[in-house]
């Protein structure tokens, strides 16, 4: 799939659940969402792209604070599967 | 013969519509003994009592009237002979109603109708069901003395110009029961009597045409005529049925009942089921009239294959047609793994076909890749009301508007989209309940005849949640709020948190002021209005769910509700009016990705073993994909094979090219269905389906109301849809075996709590039942979280405003947003293929004066209309009922190609299309889009495709 997409669809919904006034609990719903409704293998191509970054490319959207902390976790719950 | 066919005879009729009271009056009618409500008319008490009054101008549908004069009784003691329907009954009041004196008076009435009507009774298409002819016959009429050279309205013309039904004022005796039909069943108030004494006659709007009147062709006149002055052009046509089956409508989330009047295997007539807890006898122009499709000659039966999309299609037999379909998908995923398949669920199917192709992509196909349309439409709501109530469903039976004192409307159209129940509401109204209407339109809710809005909130596309949480700051810092409600029924902690969230000044009318385009205080008189109600109910559509915040709009719904204590009785709540008649149920059936029948998770292992065990199958333990994460992964080309059962996603889904791009690279897509519609020109198989009419099973309306659909002709295609999917899961490896729907529906109630107690059986003899029905409520459940909520505590989420990315630029300085229209349903392709394509041939760009007159453009103009995704052309119509920087149009009609331009923008969510917010441009133009040209191209290639299909297999035959 489209890395961008997923990425947009991961920053939408980090900031429907920040509201800016408790980012763990942002962090830990916008996990929540991913394991609760994206498939394994979207969960699988933004981990990898989270590992990978940018890579400097102007062409990919740049994951939100909140969604890339949400993002880091959910790396570090495959690595330990 | 099935058990559900009834000989035919005409619904009872008591006259006068059923009171209710606590106070019991008891009279005496005749000798009888007869105890009624307290305001029940002497007519309905004797009707009651078996007794017939004769009556013609009476009918329980509407309120008495009074002017017919052949329902005069005795009353002891009561000077003359005072009128059944208009008198209500009394304590120890006694009634004679036949007598010398009353049978003379009667006659005498009736010999003063019949001269002044047509004698040709024999040929007459009421002849055998017509309430003069039955009065005629029951006051023993037996000449007429005034003689037939008198004055009358015997060359009076008819007016054919209805498609569906024919005026001919040569049989109207002037009883007024069409007039008071529009007024207060239908409330469209398109009828009058026009003239006075002899000169008086039924006139449509300014005396036009029905057609060109203000008419919506609902029909309730038709069914109110007591003679032969409206009759439908299929009992014209076809002549008197001789049987009925009660069944559900298939078109709307209201879920009408109706008694489908036969003849052998042909629908005379649909008439509304007088009995049906949805519609109480009353229907759309779309219900009651476009069933036409159903035996269309675009259906259609035989099944089809073919190698590619750019080859013509082979009739095949099924088994052929079974086992290619079966074998590609075995090999697809061979090739590229268990997940590179999936199937789409239908909200216009049956509950139990709906369940079983949920069941065959788990069990057969081995992985979790199924959907279905809401998707596209509700998700948002199973989202937001899951999270906040703790169930996916409205909240109350449509009756509960009856009860509201305040209504509020949010980015709904019911009176084009959900026409029966905006009837209901509209009389309500009428009643003296205020209304609030949010929608960027000015639709009819906003003003039309006795109805007007108290509050119309014309806010910009995309600002719902800025909006409602503007109202809830107003209800919070006001004080308006219910605590004891909040305190007793809701989590605390969770509520402080939304509190101080809502307080802050980003959150107020004013800050969102600018933003939304409402004043600021029509948004306080609003929520001063909503929360101060004894009873205050929301009502929302699409225009909430259908936007990048949709499930956030439908939480701040619920929160508003929580916070007014507007939940858990009659005439509140929250209530999601539903598109397609079985929205609900397909989603209740387990037809997303994520969860199993009953919205249960699918992580979840004990929910899991439970499903396991019953189908002797392992079942995948995450969630699948979404639709728009399946045409993703087909343009990626890591999906290959689809099985989409009674659903166009190539018109109905958003970004079009894209939506096709996905469909032309799937190696197999199967395609059940009544017409090769726009998906199924992408399809390799085609398997027939079956209308409503042609199968058993049940639909679940907006009210969670499981009503059941009955099958009164065979299938043209020789298979109920749900024999179908088993037979195709038969040629995969897992094993079916139903005989009956009823055996489906035993299966899920086995499976899913909150259908536990549902049978045939049951259904059979309430008539219809509303889940969660089990053993705490063996008879359904009207009203949800009476007592506490489904969750338990009610859960305020916080609901911060985050503005679409969908904006407009100087490229695209217009919103686009969609919706729909009376005469037509979805994607068309039913209506379509019936006469009410006389209301709306095309769609429309709907376009402020101002916006149009800056480009130059005028009503009737071609009006190109172009977004990020794709390009479309469309007729112009200008109009305020949109604002300046707003353009509308529908999607019924594929060549007009609106979601050619709607985006790939969705639901943060629940990936719902954002089909109400695009940023686009319009401009005059003199030839179709390319787009278009290329649609036309490829219809034409596919339907020589099909046409081939046909002459090799009449050649094969010949």
């Amino acid at each position: 799939m489209d890395v961008n997409k997923l990425v947009r669809m991961a920053n939408q919904i980090a900031a429907n659940l920040d509201h800016g006034k408790d980012p763990e609990k942002a962090i830990a719903g916008t996990l929540d969402h991913l394991k609760r409704f994206w498939t394994p293998e979207m969960r699988r191509q933004i981990v990898e792209h989270y590992r990978q970054g940018s890579n400097g490319s102007s062409d990919v959207i740049e994951l939100s604070y909140i969604a890339a902390k949400a993002i880091g976790r959910l790396a570090e719950e495959q690595a330990v599967a | 013969m099935s058990a559900a066919f009834i000989p035919y005879r005409r619904a009872r009729d008591f006259g006068t519509p059923k009171r209710e009271s606590e106070r019991q009056v008891t009279l005496t009618i005749d000798g009888e003994t007869v105890t009624v409500p307290e305001g029940t008319s002497v007519l309905r008490a004797a009707a009651e009592a078996g007794i017939n009054i004769p009556k013609l101008c009476a009918t329980d549908s509407q309120e008495p009237f009074g002017s017919c004069r052949l329902c005069l009784v005795e009353i002891e003691g009561a000077k003359g002979l005072p009128a059944s329907c208009t008198t209500e009954v009394r304590e120890g009041m006694v009634v004679r109603t036949q007598s010398k004196r009353l049978g003379d008076i009667r006659r005498n009435v009736m010999e003063l109708y019949i001269s002044d009507h047509p004698l040709d009774c024999l040929t007459c298409a009421r002849n055998g069901d017509c309430e003069l002819q039955d009065m005629a016959g029951a006051v023993g009429l037996r000449e007429v003395r005034y003689g037939y050279d008198g004055a009358n309205h015997f060359d009076a013309e008819k007016d054919t110009s209805n498609p569906y039904f024919t005026f001919d004022p040569t049989k109207c005796i002037v009883c007024s029961r069409c007039v008071r039909a529009c007024e207060e069943v239908q409330g469209t108030f398109a009828l009058t009597i026009d003239g006075r004494g002899f000169a008086s006659k039924v006139a449509a709007s300014q005396d036009q045409p029905f057609l060109d009147s203000e008419c919506v062709s609902c029909g309730a006149c038709v069914q109110a005529c007591p003679t032969a002055t409206l009759t439908e052009n299929s009992l014209i046509e076809l002549g008197q049925p001789e049987h009925y089956v009660i069944t559900t409508c298939a078109y709307c989330g209201v879920g009408c009942s109706f008694r489908a009047e036969m003849k052998g295997e042909q629908v005379v007539k649909m008439i509304p089921n007088k009995d049906g807890h949805a519609n109480h006898g009353h229907s759309c122009v779309k219900g009651r009239f476009a069933f036409g499709y159903a035996t269309h000659k675009d259906r259609i039966t035989k099944p089809m294959i073919r190698n590619s999309i750019h080859e013509p299609w082979k009739e095949v037999s099924w088994e052929e047609a079974i086992s290619f379909a079966a074998k590609r998908f075995k090999e697809i995923q061979a090739k590229y793994g268990v997940g590179a398949i999936g199937g789409i669920t239908s909200s216009r199917c049956t509950n139990e076909e709906t369940y079983l192709v949920q069941k065959l992509v788990r069990a057969a196909f081995g992985n979790n890749n199924v959907d279905t349309c809401a998707r596209v439409c509700h998700s948002p709501t199973g989202y937001g009301l899951k999270s906040t109530l703790g169930e996916s469903a409205g909240t109350q039976a449509f009756d509960s508007v009856m009860k509201a004192d305040v209504i509020m409307v949010i980015g709904a159209n019911p009176p084009d989209a959900h026409p029966v129940f905006a009837s209901q509401m509209k009389r309500r109204i009428r009643q003296g309940a205020k209304l609030i209407v949010v929608d960027p339109r000015a639709t009819d809710l906003v003003r039309s005849p006795h109805i007007e809005a108290d509050y119309h909130l014309s806010l910009r596309p995309g600002t719902n949640v800025a909006v409602l949480n503007a109202m809830a700051h107003v209800i919070l810092k006001e004080g308006l709020e219910d605590r004891a409600f909040i305190e007793a029924r809701c989590e605390v902690d969770a509520f402080n948190d939304w509190r101080e969230f809502i307080l802050e000044e980003r959150n107020s009318p004013e800050a969102v002021e600018a933003e939304s385009g409402v004043p600021a205080e029509k948004i306080r008189g609003a929520a001063r209005l909503y929360a101060s109600a004894p009873n205050a109910a929301i009502y929302y559509g699409l225009g909430v769910s259908e936007h990048s915040q949709g499930s956030t709009a439908v939480m701040a719904i619920a929160n508003l509700a929580m916070c007014t204590g507007n939940l858990g009785r009659e005439g509140v709540g929250v209530n999601p009016l539903r598109g397609q008649n079985n929205v609900q149920g397909s989603c209740d059936m387990g037809s997303f990705p994520h969860e199993l029948p009953g919205y249960r998770h699918i992580s979840d292992p004990n929910v899991r073993r439970l499903f396991e065990q019953d189908w002797g199958v392992k079942l995948q333990p995450e969630p699948g994909m979404r639709i728009p994460n399946m045409f993703d992964a087909a343009v990626a080309g890591t999906f290959k094979g689809l099985y989409v059962q009674g659903e166009d996603v190539a018109q109905s889904d958003p970004d079009t090219t894209h939506v096709t791009n996905a469909l032309s690279s799937l190696e197999c897509m199967v395609v059940q269905d009544l017409f090769l519609n726009e998906t199924a020109k992408f399809a390799h198989v085609f398997l027939p389906g079956s209308s409503f009419l042609e199968k058993n099973g049940t639909f679940i309306n907006a009210e969670r109301r499981i009503s059941p659909v009955r099958k009164v002709m065979k299938p043209l295609g020789g298979y109920e849809d749900w024999e179908v999917t088993q037979l195709l899961s038969n040629a995969l490896g897992y094993p079916m075996n139903y005989s009956h729907p009823s055996e489906i529906m035993d299966e899920i109630a086995r499976l899913t709590p909150t259908f536990s107690g549902v049978t045939y059986e049951k259904l059979d003899k309430l008539g219809s039942i509303q889940w969660p029905c089990n053993e705490k409520a063996p008879e359904g459940t009207p009203t949800m979280h009476v007592e506490e909520f489904v969750r338990g505590k009610g859960l305020f989420r916080v609901t911060p405003y985050v503005p679409t990315d969908e904006r407009t630029t100087p490229m695209f300085p217009l919103l686009l947003t969609t919706g729909r229209i009376l005469s037509q349903y979805n994607v068309g392709a039913q209506t379509r293929r019936t006469a009410n394509v006389s209301w709306h041939d095309e769609d429309v760009l709907e376009i402020h004066p101002h916006d149009a007159e800056q480009r130059g453009i005028q009503t009737g103009d071609w009006v190109g209309l172009k977004s990020r995704a794709g390009e479309t052309v469309l007729r112009a119509l200008i109009t305020e009922r949109v604002m300046p920087g707003v353009v509308y149009t529908t999607f019924h009609h594929p060549e007009s190609g609106a979601n050619v331009v709607t985006t790939d923008n969705s639901d943060w969510a629940t990936n719902c299309p954002e089909y109400k917010v695009t940023a686009v441009q319009a401009y005059k133009v003199t030839n179709l889009s390319d787009w278009q040209r290329k649609y036309k191209a490829f219809t034409e290639e596919q339907l020589e495709h099909l046409r081939r299909a046909r002459e090799s297999a009449e050649h094969a035959l010949g």
